[in-house]
């Protein structure tokens, strides 16, 4: 899906990580990012809606796509500029159809521990896409949606 | 993320601070699942001082209260921030967990 609006490429700086299939990896980046959000004035809520969609998809990249194997890499890359944040996230996994996972929030599914990454994401975020092989997802925050 | 237990009214109260999120989750499990393992199956978890909250986490407190509930017991959740409050309307867990303004009246019988 096409963005809406995308700040121009002299505007952006991009940072690109690959991260190692281990959960302790996570918070450092994230601390990153929040702290980014920070510094560009970005308010409490967008700040823990794009905390939320960055940790879910790079916990479903390392446990869902990587399937925890040490062997395999998730390679991030975010972009956060006073406009929005866009967040890329692919993992070494075989890919899955998004189309393909239950709606956790349907009666018969509430008392279900797990699913609820994806809906989480595309709830807390503007725009969320996947590649077609579902190996990589890419997600858009706006300041003013 | 820091986890207080104390007892009030009845209830095993565990109070959560910091960020819930996916790496401090095996913690929340632990305490718990724990608690009822050793036959506290009343727990009202106090969010209030709670800035973040992943879906393991939420995992992990659908197992508690699954479990609790399989022994006669409860889990209740008392005064989640309105991002907390926000994060259980959007999952609809808000139908599943009876969520309280605080951890006094989550504890009474």
């Amino acid at each position: 899906m096409p963005s809406r609006r995308r700040p121009s490429g002299d505007f952006q700086a991009w940072t690109e990580k690959t991260l190692p299939t281990h959960l302790g990896a996570i918070r450092p980046v994230e601390t990153e990012l929040m702290a980014r959000l920070r510094d560009l004035g970005y308010d409490e809520d967008h700040r823990f809606a794009v905390r939320l969609a960055f940790e879910e998809a790079l916990v479903n990249a390392m446990k869902h796509g990587n399937r925890m194997d040490p062997s395999r890499q998730v390679r991030l890359r975010y972009c956060a500029n006073p406009e929005c944040v866009e967040i890329h996230v692919a993992d070494d996994g075989a890919g899955f159809n998004p189309a393909s996972i239950p709606d956790p929030t349907a009666d018969e599914n509430l008392r279900k521990p797990c699913g609820r990454g994806i809906m989480l994401m595309r709830s807390y975020m503007d725009e969320v896409s996947y590649s077609c092989s579902g190996q990589e997802v890419h997600m858009i925050k706006y300041r003013n949606p | 993320m820091r986890i207080q237990t104390r007892r009030e009214g009845g209830c095993r109260v565990v109070a959560i601070h910091g960020s819930a999120d996916t790496e401090a989750s095996p913690v929340l499990r632990e305490a718990l699942l724990g608690a009822i393992e050793a036959g506290e199956t009343r727990l009202v978890c106090d969010l209030r001082d709670v800035d973040f909250l992943c879906s393991d986490v939420l995992g992990v407190l659908i197992t508690a209260y699954l479990k609790a509930r399989g022994r006669g017991g409860f889990v209740r959740l008392a005064d989640p921030p309105e991002p907390l409050r926000e994060l259980l309307k959007t999952t609809r867990l808000d139908h599943l967990f009876d969520v309280y303004s605080d951890v006094t009246a989550a504890a009474r019988p």
